[in-house]
């Protein structure tokens, strides 16, 4: 069980594991280099906590608590005491190489090293690691404090213990772990890109628009969103780079080519909600 | 501040002028309405006749028994374990009956066997009697070239399970003219169903997504990425989706699946529908293979 949990980046990912830890009552060293997102994490942190407090979730005298067991750090140093580092940084295997470098330093030699890449190979992750052993993927999906599953990826040299340590973890979060060996995409990034790839085809292709084949996945197929309407909550250059990553990482296999249209979108500064327009437009109202 | 989803033509796949050139103008205001069930219409046929694959032939019977409909079922094969209708209005035979009112084609496999069902239709059916054919796995545009009252014929997306739900994929072709989309929106609606229509192609919309979603399962499977009960788990739970892989495949049924994918291969002969080795070896027994499987 972990006492002590370091997150390096305090994006929606890191924000959202943050929160959960701090709920387990596990203390958690928040690290970004960049002090603005610290503190914007904190107060998306705190605006939840306090929606859980509104709508009877959380009783209120326990909030303070919560956030105590939160502490923001710039310093990679600070994570030193830390029994778990879990790193949610940007999705580029030479940053996050690079970082895990960094981190078996600063960190205690027995610490487990866990990067929530959605795509990217563990193995190589670790690869400039003195003890790979120790390092493992956990790709939390976002929403973080709704989703059931951590998909736990073992690298080639991942040992039993630390695969043991980081899913009795999952568990303390009130997560379910899933097993996956190290591969592109792993389960939920590999099976799930269908569901945006062939709609993107059938979009091209002029077979329905992306209206119809939002109607017809969601009142035929039952999906709770259409892949269109999906894609532009995600972000068009989040969809792009993971099905960028997919087709990388398993050396060009064609079934995994991105689609032309997300780059061109992306290009142009169609990212989908974010940008306010995506396959759809977003109009802000009053 | 709130953001509010205005639906536009975002996108590049919104522009049809290039649809309008092809078909009527009609057709393609269609090709972006979807049909509403109508309250209340009562149904128009005497007689259903429905042959095919089964167990669409059963599922699209019982629908369309329940909603006040007289039918008549046949099978390519008739099923191993004869089938019990819920309904009492549905009687087997071999022979469609005279006063046939629609005749509903549901085979995706056996596709001679499709074409025999068809010619049979059209050279006892009366003209105005309408034909829907599953065109998943064959355009209704190619059916139609079979049989000389081509404007009745109308494409479905017909898979197991999916008539369970109030929307149906509806493909006309350059024969069909307005007339029949709407007995058939009709038709559908009397069922308490909409209709969406879609260009005429294989694979259509939701049987084309799916089957390559569990074709991608097959793959993962094969590479031992992780166990097979934990595929469907991941799925629903990590990427919201209504079914796993596994689930959808087995209420879609392996052979089928292979059909679609394998009409997707030779229709666009894009390696990306290459069908997985492991789902090819399970369609033969038509069930998911565990390491336990003998």
């Amino acid at each position: 069980m972990f006492k002590h949990l370091g997150i390096v980046g305090a994006g929606t990912i890191g924000t959202g594991i943050a929160q959960l830890a701090a709920l387990s009552n596990i203390d958690v060293q928040l690290f970004d280099v960049n002090e603005t997102i610290l503190r914007r994490s904190l107060e998306r942190i705190k605006a939840d906590l306090r929606k859980a407090v509104n709508q009877g979730r959380l009783a209120p005298e326990e909030l303070p608590g919560i956030m105590e067991h939160i502490r923001t750090r710039t310093n990679l140093s600070d994570l030193g005491n830390c029994d778990c580092i879990i790193e949610s940084v940007v999705e580029d295997i030479r940053v996050k190489k690079d970082l895990f470098k960094h981190l078996e330093a600063h960190t205690k030699s027995t610490a487990v090293l866990a990067s929530t890449t959605s795509s990217l190979s563990i193995t190589s992750i670790a690869a400039l690691t003195r003890n790979p052993e120790r390092v493992v993927g956990t790709h939390f999906i976002h929403p973080v404090d709704s989703s059931e599953t951590v998909e736990v990826v073992r690298g080639h040299k991942t040992n039993d213990e630390t695969v043991d340590r980081i899913t009795t973890f999952i568990s303390q979060l009130g997560k379910t772990a899933i097993l996956v060996q190290d591969s592109p995409g792993f389960i939920i990034s590999r099976v799930s890109h269908p569901y945006f790839s062939e709609a993107l085809r059938i979009l091209g292709e002029h077979i329905a628009d992306a209206e119809q084949i939002d109607r017809i996945t969601k009142t035929i197929g039952g999906f709770p969103e259409g892949p269109f309407e999906t894609m532009d909550r995600m972000g068009i250059d989040a969809v792009f780079a993971v099905a960028q990553s997919l087709f990388d990482q398993s050396c060009g296999e064609t079934r995994f080519r991105p689609h032309h249209v997300l780059k061109t979108m992306m290009e142009s500064g169609l990212l989908g909600k974010k940008s306010g327009k995506g396959f759809y437009t977003y109009e802000e109202t009053p | 501040m709130k953001k509010v989803l205005k639906k536009s033509k975002g996108g590049e796949k919104t522009d049809r002028s290039h649809v309008r050139d092809r078909i009527p103008q009609e057709k393609a205001k269609q090709s972006s309405e979807i049909s509403q069930p109508e309250k209340n219409i009562q149904p128009l046929a005497a007689l259903i006749f429905i042959t095919g694959e089964s167990p669409m032939v059963e599922q699209y019977a019982e629908i369309c028994a329940g909603h006040g409909y007289h039918v008549c079922v046949s099978w390519n094969e008739t099923p191993a374990k004869k089938p019990e209708f819920l309904s009492s209005n549905i009687i087997i035979s071999g022979t469609m009956p005279a006063r046939t009112s629609v005749a509903i084609e549901l085979t995706n496999i056996d596709l001679p066997a499709k074409r025999k069902n068809l010619t049979k239709f059209d050279s006892t059916l009366p003209e105005t009697a309408p034909i829907l054919s599953s065109s998943v796995t064959v355009s209704a545009t190619e059916q139609s070239s079979w049989i000389s009252g081509k404007h009745r014929l109308v494409g479905i997306a017909a898979l197991p399970s999916l008539i369970e739900r109030p929307l149906v994929e509806v493909a006309s072709t350059i024969y069909s003219p307005k007339e029949t989309i709407e007995v058939v929106s009709r038709f559908f609606s009397t069922l308490g169903k909409g209709i969406e229509i879609v260009q005429d192609r294989i694979g259509m919309v939701m049987p084309r997504i799916l089957c390559q979603i569990i074709n991608e399962a097959a793959f993962v499977i094969t590479e031992d990425i992780a166990a097979l009960q934990d595929i469907d788990k991941a799925l629903k739970h990590g990427a919201r989706f209504p079914l796993g892989p596994i689930e959808w495949a087995e209420r879609i049924g392996l052979r089928q699946v292979h059909a679609v994918l394998t009409a997707l291969y030779t229709d666009l002969q894009e390696e990306r529908y290459r069908v997985a080795p492991l789902l090819k070896q399970m369609a033969i027994t038509d069930v998911w293979w565990t390491h336990e499987t003998p």
